[in-house]
């Protein structure tokens, strides 16, 4: 059997898992369910190419970083990346959601997300065209770490970098006042106001968050896959079915339930069949939703 | 300063607008007292308190807070004016432990004092302490109304206002809510409270007033009130005529 799937899982697990973050703390803070989300990534991934760019026409070429396909640019663009798409975020809050969410019926800020998600992405296709793109054409050498399980430099770069934003993430939730508002604010937001939390800054704590955080997933997807307008669009079903796995509102609940569709799609591919690709990971989740109705990490609602 | 702690004048507060609940009530709480808001159901005794508390809209009137104006201040400023609510149900984050309840209230402190603070209140209530890590959502109802009620004391408000606390629990947790309320009282705390159960209210409390279709119908010393024809009248539902008895 070759374990290389597993590798290609993780990876693939790992983008849903982050971008699946977002989702789920939209859902559990705002109450809706955000189908711009994939656009954000896709948003956040052109913002940081477009910063390369802009530092590559300043300062030249930069030779990367030792064996990695990037350098200091990349790294620098990426921290705009996430602050320009939380800005995004943030607008189209200020212009179209809160609005909405102000008469309080949820489907409507469901539908409006959904234009939303086709302007931008539309958008996107009129600025870049929808030629895929890359952050660099460089080909990395695999290394062979045993059980016939090769792995790029790039590959580790980003799995460690997913670990340290899903430990950081989580200890914000359950560590800081922030994270314990946003929680509060999931939990009952009329009681959240009563003993002082300002609802709207909650509001805009997770745009921040979730919008960042899809930033790094898109630009993962650019820089071991490919960068194109329905990037983050393709990936808004599986980040929707990891939220939905690992119950919404849990932070490592999204991030394992991407895990599990990104080798459960993986193992498809190479036990299966590529074309079962989406298939499987749909079947687990019907099946973990027959099981366990609120997801691995959920909880019952009062 | 020496003027009431509260001072409601002509409060109208409705959900929607020209439907008003409120219609015109006044109030007046002084320093240290146990204040007993009691009326019929339906008579907005709910309403008039969380309009009091920011959490219905205010058409006129006015709400003073220690002279200070409160009326329509937004609810998640008010524990920043000095007042503390305490819902009727749902009081409590149930999926955070007893101490991230107590940490989530202490927000709006400096965070060495919100320590302090949260230890003084495991002293007053140790119940809590022995379960400062369980989901406050695995409490018994009893312990849901001690946090609940340590959560807002936490700020040391001016005012603890307190919607129906007896609501749903059982007779033996009804006393021991009321003698946390007294106890409470004699620390120094201001008390305005609405109750459904007006002989265990009024058995604690110094003043009281019944609320009839949205406004005080009636006023008086709690000890008498449960004697008072007018006030069993009143509160049995009977449409007597309001009369304005104690008011000034």
């Amino acid at each position: 059997m070759n374990l290389q799937f597993v590798v290609d899982g993780l990876l693939t697990g790992s983008m849903i898992g982050l971008g699946a973050i977002g989702v789920t703390l939209t859902y559990a803070i705002l109450r809706f369910s955000n189908f711009a989300h994939g656009d954000f990534m896709a948003w956040g991934t052109y913002a940081t190419l477009a910063v390369v760019g802009a530092i590559g026409a300043m300062v030249g070429k930069v030779a990367p970083i030792g064996p990695f396909s990037f350098g200091w640019p990349l790294l620098v663009a990426l921290v705009v990346g996430c602050a320009l798409t939380g800005l995004l975020a943030l607008a189209l809050d200020a212009v179209l959601f809160s609005r909405l969410r102000a008469r309080g019926q949820s489907i409507i800020v469901v539908m409006a997300s959904f234009g939303a998600s086709m302007a931008l992405r539309s958008l996107l296709e009129f600025v870049f065209t929808s030629r895929p793109t890359y952050f660099s054409r460089a080909i990395q050498i695999a290394m062979p770490v045993g059980f016939g399980i090769r792995i790029t430099p790039d590959q580790v770069a980003l799995l460690v970098l997913t670990a340290v934003l899903v430990a950081a993430t989580h200890l914000l939730m359950t560590r800081t006042q922030t994270g314990r508002s946003m929680q509060a604010v999931s939990q009952n937001p009329a009681l959240a106001r009563v003993v002082g939390i300002d609802v709207a800054r909650v509001v805009r704590a997770t745009w921040l968050l979730g919008a960042a955080l899809a930033c790094v997933a898109g630009t993962m997807v650019g820089i071991l896959v490919q960068i194109r307008p329905l990037m983050g669009f393709d990936m808004l079903l599986p980040m929707f079915a990891a939220a939905i796995l690992g119950g919404i509102g849990s932070v490592p609940g999204a991030v394992l339930g991407g895990l599990i569709i990104g080798l459960a799609e993986a193992a498809a591919v190479q036990f299966v069949g590529a074309e079962w690709r989406a298939a499987v990971s749909f079947v687990i989740l019907m099946a973990v939703l027959f099981v366990r109705p609120i997801g691995l990490f959920g909880v019952k609602e009062r | 300063m020496s003027g009431p702690v509260l001072q409601v004048d002509g409060l109208v507060a409705g959900y929607e607008p020209g439907v008003p609940i409120v219609r015109g009530a006044s109030i007046r709480v002084e320093r240290g007292e146990i204040v007993v808001v009691l009326g019929p159901n339906g008579a907005g005794k709910s309403s008039f308190i969380k309009a009091i508390a920011g959490l219905v809209p205010v058409s006129a009137g006015k709400v003073l807070l220690d002279g200070t104006d409160i009326t329509a201040v937004p609810a998640h400023r008010m524990v920043r004016m000095g007042l503390a609510f305490v819902p009727q149900t749902e009081n409590i984050f149930p999926l955070m432990s007893v101490d991230d309840n107590l940490k989530t209230a202490g927000g709006i402190l400096k965070a060495k004092e919100a320590v302090e603070r949260i230890a003084r209140m495991y002293d007053t209530f140790p119940d809590l302490r022995t379960f400062r890590r369980t989901a406050a959502g695995n409490l018994s109802g009893g312990q849901r109304q001690m946090l609940a009620v340590a959560r807002a004391l936490i700020v040391e408000p001016k005012l603890l206002v307190l919607d129906e606390p007896s609501a749903g629990l059982s007779p033996k947790l009804v006393a021991m809510v009321f003698s946390m309320l007294a106890d409470i009282r004699k620390a120094g705390v201001t008390i305005l409270l609405v109750e459904q159960n007006a002989k265990a209210a009024l058995a604690i409390g110094d003043r009281a007033y019944v609320l009839v279709e949205g406004r005080e119908a009636h006023e008086g010393v709690a000890s008498e009130l449960w004697n008072d024809p007018v006030v069993a009248e009143l509160y049995l539902g009977q449409r007597a005529q309001p009369s304005r008895g104690g008011e000034a």
